[in-house]
């Protein structure tokens, strides 16, 4: 599986703001990359960059294996790229800006683009600046998977929009996006959660955690143990056990490497003998709290 | 090309309404334009207001229908839908190119045409190198500019605080220090300070737009902008006459050898050496000089000095000058009229000083005369463009004009009217009033109307039987020292009361 998105040391700084900080990110080829993180985390700004619409202070953004910089034309007739905030052509008709677009784009699909907009129940002869939010939100995504498009990068797509017309894009993306790359970012991880393969987290220019979500589901478990005696804590647990809480004789904290026979034999050492160890997977909502909670304290 | 072309395409759709009224107005311009052509003759036919209007509503449409395409497709920022799509910035600028030749240069091209022809002048014979010219200049002077400036800018708002700011600062500059701006006209040599201008101005607005299309870096750009406009007004205020004079005598006609003309001080004539007391604590040094050694059939007209006066105690005053002299002061002998500072004077006055200076001349000759006919009938004349003469709405008075086709004539013009006697001599009225001239190789002047006109009147006694056009070319622009030993000022000091003007 080679890489459709690679971040190298990549810093961005408003003036004295730093929003990106040494950021390094691989977004592997046929992977729904969830890049999630909290309003201001430098999600978009990192999007921007790597889509060449502004430029890192430091490091290298690569699409495609190569410099976001150099991103030509060509490159963009392979990227659909929709944003919430992106400006549109408020002057045009919906079905006027899918046939404007169309010339851009060798591989545009006809059919597909007016199956998409019966899909999104787009009004052809409606002007963009006469839409709702949602329906921009759909003529922009029709007009980004009508040529069938290797990398789909959607920053924020669903902001202020109701349940319904989320479900409808995400399923519009899933449908069309068939053997594409795609990286969606989000504040709300039950927006993503749902059908990403991979998962970012990014908090305060840094990135906390990129991986497989399967193998982020394997690796985090909540962790109850029940002493034998109550007992003061130990001074120092490992740096992979997170939140750690204590109550008489119960410590709960989360193993964000967890290994069942590794972790076992740790509380063992730590803690002596045990009445009960009761090991519980975490949804993913609560894997997030935990890194988010564990990311203040050290901060 | 396709891509550029489809974007055009776009455009037109887009701004028809813009597109509708800068045409409309072109129309307008073309109109009012070519209806000119007959108010001489027509009084009835004058549409002044409307030609008035037309000439501030032209650039106004252009200016925004230049913006309007360039903010279709925004340089800043990073929200643009375009700037992720497979935009070619070369196909973009091309589109806006296309845009702005095919809405601004065409129409305004055809209306010349129209305007040249209704005046008689020859849009695709004599005036075609003007015709052609004069698009240039449109794109120098009203295109690049605000071109420029829309890259630069992400909207109306933007843009209009871009252009109002230079000209706040330029006010301000004229209430504080006015003789900057309004300190140094050059005369016929005018056109090379325009044009320093207009090289900067050419150089720089495509390269800031190039440069933001293709990498959209506007900080940088509009760094550029700065400077250029910085280079171009301090080039513009701070280059010395003397050395535009210079690069005009690269455009002599014929080679100015040393002895061909000689200025000396008329020391015969020193009563007429002055040393007026002005206000502001300044005085206004008279010289009587002579240009001598000039061949029959030429003429000088002196056009600046730089002088330097100096005491025999080394005490120094150095001035350079332009000066605003006319055809009827054309001669050989004449006035040159020096200020000094006051304190400089009081303390020089009684000593002998030592004046060394420089006159720089612009010679003339190949005087020509064209008869023109009384009955308004339009008479090509070479070097100025068509003349024609009549007698006016009222009976006693008589018109003489000279229709120029984008540019003042390169050739000095005065105007006569002749009156045949019964003896069969000739009366001749020559019109005493001061011709424009520029000395620029180049066949327009910056500007948008494309007939410059000059015309003379009179209300003789007896009917003119003809009129007629004389031109003198310039053919030489030199420089020649002269220095006076020996010179008191304070014994030629008159108070300004006391002097006629």
């Amino acid at each position: 599986m080679t890489d459709m998105l690679r971040t190298i040391d990549l810093s961005k700084r408003f003036r004295k703001t730093v929003a990106l900080d040494h950021l390094n990110m691989v977004v592997p080829e046929h992977s729904v990359y969830a890049f999630v993180g909290p309003n201001g985390a430098g999600k978009t700004t990192t999007i921007k960059i790597l889509m060449n619409a502004c430029q890192a202070s430091e490091g290298v953004a690569q699409v495609f294996g190569h410099d976001s910089r150099k991103l030509c034309p060509g490159d963009f007739t392979e990227i659909g790229y929709v944003s919430e905030n992106q400006q549109m052509p408020e002057w045009m008709t919906v079905e006027y800006f899918m046939n404007y677009l169309k010339p851009f784009y060798p591989h545009w699909d006809t059919a597909r683009a007016a199956e998409l907009l019966q899909q999104f129940e787009l009004p052809h002869d409606r002007k963009i600046r006469n839409l709702s939010q949602g329906m921009r939100m759909k003529a922009a995504l029709a007009s980004s998977l009508a040529y069938r498009p290797r990398l789909i990068v959607l920053d924020e797509p669903f902001t202020g929009l109701d349940a319904l017309v989320r479900d409808e894009l995400i399923g519009g993306v899933l449908e069309c996006a068939e053997g594409a790359t795609i990286l969606i970012s989000s504040h709300d991880l039950s927006d993503v959660e749902s059908f990403a393969s991979h998962i970012g987290y990014l908090d305060h220019g840094h990135l906390q955690f990129s991986e497989e979500m399967r193998s982020m589901a394997e690796r985090f478990r909540e962790i109850e143990v029940t002493l034998a005696s109550p007992s003061p804590s130990p001074i120092s647990l490992p740096g992979a056990w997170l939140n750690a809480e204590q109550s008489a004789a119960v410590v709960r904290f989360v193993d964000s490497q967890f290994d069942e026979e590794r972790t076992v034999a740790e509380v063992h050492r730590l803690f002596g003998k045990t009445h009960q160890i009761s090991v519980n997977p975490m949804p993913l909502r609560a894997i997030f709290v935990t890194l988010a909670k564990a990311g203040r304290k050290a901060g | 090309m396709r891509q550029a072309l489809h974007i055009f395409k776009k455009d037109v759709r887009h701004l028809w309404l813009e597109i509708a009224v800068t045409i409309t107005v072109a129309a307008a311009f073309s109109f009012t334009g070519a209806r000119r052509a007959l108010w001489l003759a027509d009084p009835a036919t004058n549409r002044t207001a409307a030609w008035t209007m037309v000439l501030i509503l032209l650039p106004l449409s252009w200016w925004t229908l230049i913006a309007r395409a360039i903010h279709g497709e925004t340089l800043l920022g990073d929200r643009q839908f375009w700037i992720t799509r497979p935009y070619s910035w070369k196909s973009l600028l091309g589109a806006k190119v296309l845009f702005i030749l095919a809405f601004v240069n065409l129409p305004m091209f055809l209306a010349d045409i129209a305007i040249l022809r209704a005046n008689g002048l020859r849009p695709l014979g004599d005036a075609l190198p003007g015709l052609l010219w004069s698009q240039v200049l449109l794109a120098i002077v009203f295109v690049l500019p605000i071109a420029a400036l829309s890259a630069l800018t992400g909207g109306f708002v933007q843009l209009i605080l871009a252009i109002l700011a230079p000209c706040v600062i330029a006010l301000a500059v004229a209430i504080v220090v006015p003789e900057v701006v309004l300190g140094g006209f050059w005369g016929g040599s005018e056109w090379i300070r325009t044009y320093y201008v207009f090289l900067v101005l050419s150089v720089a607005a495509p390269a800031i737009l190039v440069w933001q299309y293709a990498t959209r870096r506007t900080p940088a750009a509009r760094f550029l902008a700065v400077a250029s406009a910085m280079l171009a007004v301090l080039g513009a205020t701070l280059i010395p006459w003397s050395a535009a004079f210079k690069i005009q005598s690269w455009f002599s006609k014929e080679s100015a050898e040393q002895s061909l003309a000689y200025v000396d001080f008329e020391s015969s004539r020193s009563w007429l050496i002055r040393a007026v007391l002005e206000r502001g604590d300044r005085v206004r040094v008279e010289l009587p000089l002579s240009v001598t050694s000039l061949p029959r059939d030429m003429s000088a007209k002196p056009e600046g000095f730089s002088l330097q006066l100096e005491a025999p105690d080394g005490a120094k005053w150095q001035t350079s000058q332009v000066l605003m002299s006319y055809p009827s002061d054309m001669g050989q002998e004449f006035s040159l009229p020096v200020t000094v500072d006051g304190a400089f004077y009081r303390k020089v006055k009684d000593e002998p000083i030592r004046v060394r200076g420089s006159l720089y001349l612009t010679l003339f000759g190949n005087r020509q005369t064209a008869r023109v006919p009384i009955g308004d009938q339009p008479v090509p004349v070479p070097h100025v463009g068509v003349c024609a003469a009549s007698g006016g709405a009222n009976p006693r008075s008589y018109f003489l004009g000279c229709r120029s086709a984008f540019r003042f004539p390169p050739v000095l013009v005065s105007y006569r009217f002749i009156q045949s006697t019964v003896e069969g001599a000739e009366n001749v009225w020559i019109s005493p009033q001061p011709r424009p001239i520029s000395y620029s190789p180049f066949p327009a002047e910056p500007g948008i109307i494309p007939v410059s006109e000059d015309f003379t009147f009179s209300i003789p006694r007896v009917a003119p039987s003809e009129a007629s056009v004389v031109t003198v070319e310039p053919l030489a622009y030199i420089q020649r020292n002269f220095e006076i030993d020996n010179l008191r000022l304070a014994d030629f000091q008159r108070n300004a009361a006391s002097v006629l003007p």
